[in-house]
């Protein structure tokens, strides 16, 4: 039945126009447009430098590794950064009189961005502070290591020494850690990185329609499925495999897409950013699943949400400019805890930027788990079983 | 028919939150039989056909089929039962033949014995022409026989139709109706729901009649229309009629109700062998000016006039 249900289900998908736009066609020309938007953006943007303001009170002024790396991101004629160090009255004051594009202050250790409103320059903004924030948590990291290192073979003597050396070859890319220009890598990467997410995400239709194929309650041709004699296991894994083989080869058009055409950068580790794809497009099957069974409406109705629900994932995970991302951590960092989106964006963010596995692995079982849920609240509407109502 | 029980259905009862759809059900169905369900909308057709099948979740009775419990994971009795529903039930993405093949491939996993069978089952529905069109391509009626393809092409041993014809053109009625006779013929049980009583005298050889889900009567045709209270009518076109003249018919022998309405006169008789005679006579002899005369037997529609005091058809 497996193999039977497999093929048939190739066909009801590939013939069905509406699933190959949304599925297959929607990311490609997303791709593309973006592309368009952001190649304009970088190359007349990227040479004018962000006028912002840093609140200079002890917390920043304790804070070694901010003022090492801001120093170094204002110095020269390709800056990042025009800063002014200042109060933060003052600082208040210049962003409500559009003086810069936004101020950054410091509380126990952690910068704090304030800004105006959602533009480029203020992208821009979030992306650099961000890359620093990340690359100072694997630098202390790396000291931490070296120190306890230290602190084994009985020597306390040198712990500041130690810590400069450790952040001296973090900023010059030694222990694979780049350094922090949009140089090095184009600060809009996460754009792409969350159309793959959303691309997983959009295989929910495919599972979304050959779900409620097999349903009696749902459709006329799932009441003649039901009262057959083949096993609907056997139905559910066919439809299921086929939807991993379509969404699997729409994926990696993006990817070819992505890489050869646009030339977007996904790090190294392939074998990582296969399973990310991996297990990002089953969380999308499985929440497609979900909504077929529990949405008690119509075919469309059911199509609707699925693509509202996943736009909203999309949005809050950062497609629209990261300062979005930046805006959900910072508010209600639960959203992009259950966010599969947010998971796989940040999945392929971390194979890029970190040598550490440790966030990669907290992203693919989040999916794991995301993706199991899903089909457990699922099971019940898939079993075999008299319906109150048809 | 023999005398051997496909499907036996004990007191089922179905219900909707306030409705009793099913109420207190009880039939047989006999092998090599075509068994007619007929009631009007709403009477509880569906829902009878849907329980039996173990799609519903019925409120209480037993239903076994083929000497058997009935379950929704019967694979065995499953196996050996077809069904057309009354919504159709195909593809759109899925062209004539690939949709026949995809139900019928639920059955039957060898590929060349499927290709038999659905050859076999496009002839029975005569869509052979069509094999390539999807179904947006197809007329109503033919839609209708790709839908009755799909349900029959692995070859049950029974098979329930729900309102097949419904808004289906008379040619396709007829091709449908001959092709479940010989359905029936070559050996199947057959359970066909119809809200047109023309139907079911075309093809049932046992019948129940459904109201409000109880039934209210079962037998053969011949049964049935015992018991009706007539056993002819005879309908005259007349120019004119006055109340007196019209008194004047229910003298006849054998003679239970008269009307006249829109130029036409009907009597209904209870009995009698030379009622159009007689008739005939009595148009003359009252120097009547009338056109056509024509004669008819009792139909389901007067059995159920007569037991529930309302049209089959509303
Ligand atoms: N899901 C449901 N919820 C509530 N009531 C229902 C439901 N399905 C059917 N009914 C009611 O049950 C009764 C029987 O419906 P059913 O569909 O069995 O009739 P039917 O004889 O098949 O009619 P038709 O000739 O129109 O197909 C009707 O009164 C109908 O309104
Ligand atoms: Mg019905």
């Amino acid at each position: 039945m497996f193999k039977h249900n497999y093929i048939y289900s190739l066909r009801l998908m590939l013939r069905n126009k509406q699933l190959v736009f949304w599925t297959m066609a929607f990311p490609l020309i997303m791709a593309m447009l973006f592309n368009m938007a952001l190649s304009n953006v970088e190359s007349s943007e990227k040479t004018e430098p962000v006028r912002i303001a840093v609140v200079n009170d002890d917390n920043f002024k304790n804070n070694q590794i901010y003022k090492e790396a801001f120093n170094e991101l204002s110095k020269g004629d390709d800056r990042v950064f025009d800063i002014k160090y200042t109060d933060a009255d003052n600082a208040k004051k210049l962003l409500s009189d559009e003086e810069i594009t936004g101020y950054i202050a410091f509380k126990n250790f952690k910068p704090e961005i304030t800004i105006n409103r959602n533009g480029i320059k203020e992208t821009i903004m979030t992306y650099v502070v961000n890359e620093i924030t990340c690359q100072s948590n694997v630098m202390i990291k790396l000291a931490f290591n070296k120190l306890s290192d230290e602190i084994s073979n009985g020597n306390y003597n040198n712990i500041q020494k130690i810590f400069e050396e450790q952040s001296q070859k973090a900023f010059n890319g030694e222990d694979g850690i780049k350094t922090v220009t949009p140089k090095n890598m184009s600060f809009v990467m996460i754009e792409y990185y969350s159309l793959i997410a959303m691309s997983c995400m959009y295989s929910g239709l495919f599972t979304l329609t050959l779900m409620n194929y097999l349903m009696a309650n749902i459709s006329a041709v799932g009441k003649r499925s039901t009262v057959s004699s083949a096993r609907k296991s056997g139905m559910i894994f066919g439809s299921f495999g086929a939807a991993f083989t379509i969404q699997l080869f729409g994926l990696l058009l993006l990817y070819l897409l992505l890489i050869f055409g646009i030339r977007a950068d996904f790090g190294s580790n392939v074998p990582y950013v296969i399973l990310i794809s991996l297990l990002g497009s089953a969380a999308g099957l499985s929440l497609g699943t979900a909504i077929a069974v529990l949405v008690k409406k119509s075919e469309n109705a059911k199509f609707t949400v699925l693509i509202a629900v996943v736009m909203a994932g999309c949005f809050l995970s950062g497609m629209m400019g990261i300062t979005m991302k930046n805006v959900i951590d910072k508010n209600a960092p639960v959203l992009n805890k259950i966010n599969p989106e947010a998971m796989i964006t940040d999945g392929l963010y971390s194979i890029y930027y970190y040598n550490s596995n440790e966030r990669f692995i907290v992203d693919a079982v989040s999916l794991v788990i995301f993706s199991a849920v899903m089909l457990l609240i699922s099971l019940r509407g898939l079993r075999r079983q008299r319906y109150d109502s048809i | 028919m023999s005398d051997k029980k496909v499907i036996e259905v004990k007191n089922l009862v179905k219900e909707y939150k306030e409705l009793r759809a099913v109420d207190d059900i009880s039939f047989d169905v006999y092998e090599k039989e075509i068994f007619g369900l007929l009631g009007p909308n709403g009477s509880g057709k569906s829902t009878t056909i849907n329980s039996i099948l173990s799609l519903l979740k019925y409120s209480s009775g037993n239903i076994s089929i083929f000497g058997k419990e009935m379950t929704p994971d019967a694979y065995d009795i499953k196996r050996d039962i077809g069904v057309i529903f009354q919504d159709v039930a195909v593809f759109q993405e899925l062209t004539v033949y690939e949709n026949i093949d995809y139900f019928c491939g639920l059955y039957i996993r060898d590929k060349k014995q499927r290709k038999q069978c659905i050859e076999d089952a496009i002839e029975l529905v005569s869509i052979g022409d069509y094999k390539k069109f999807y179904p947006k391509q197809l007329s109503g009626g033919l839609l209708r026989r790709l839908n009755i393809a799909c349900g029959i092409a692995h070859k049950p041993k029974l098979i329930f139709l729900d309102e097949p014809t419904v808004a289906v053109d008379p040619q396709s009625r007829n091709s449908i109706l001959e092709g479940i006779k010989k359905l029936r013929d070559d050996g199947a049980t057959i359970v066909y729901t119809t809200h047109y009583m023309e139907e079911v005298e075309q093809i049932c050889d046992r019948i129940i009649i459904i109201d409000k889900g109880k039934i209210i009567a079962s037998g053969t045709r011949e049964n049935l229309k015992k018991l009706a209270k007539i056993e002819e009518r005879i309908t005259v076109e007349i120019k004119k009629m006055d109340k007196e003249k019209l008194e004047g018919f229910k003298k006849l022998e054998k003679v239970t109700d008269v009307s006249y309405e829109g130029h036409t006169l009907v009597v209904s008789f209870s009995g009698g062998k030379n009622n159009i005679a007689n008739m005939i006579d009595h148009l003359r002899n009252n120097n009547f000016s009338y056109r056509r005369v024509y004669s008819e037997r009792p139909t389901l529609n007067d059995v159920f006039l007569e037991l529930t005091g309302k049209e089959l058809r509303d």
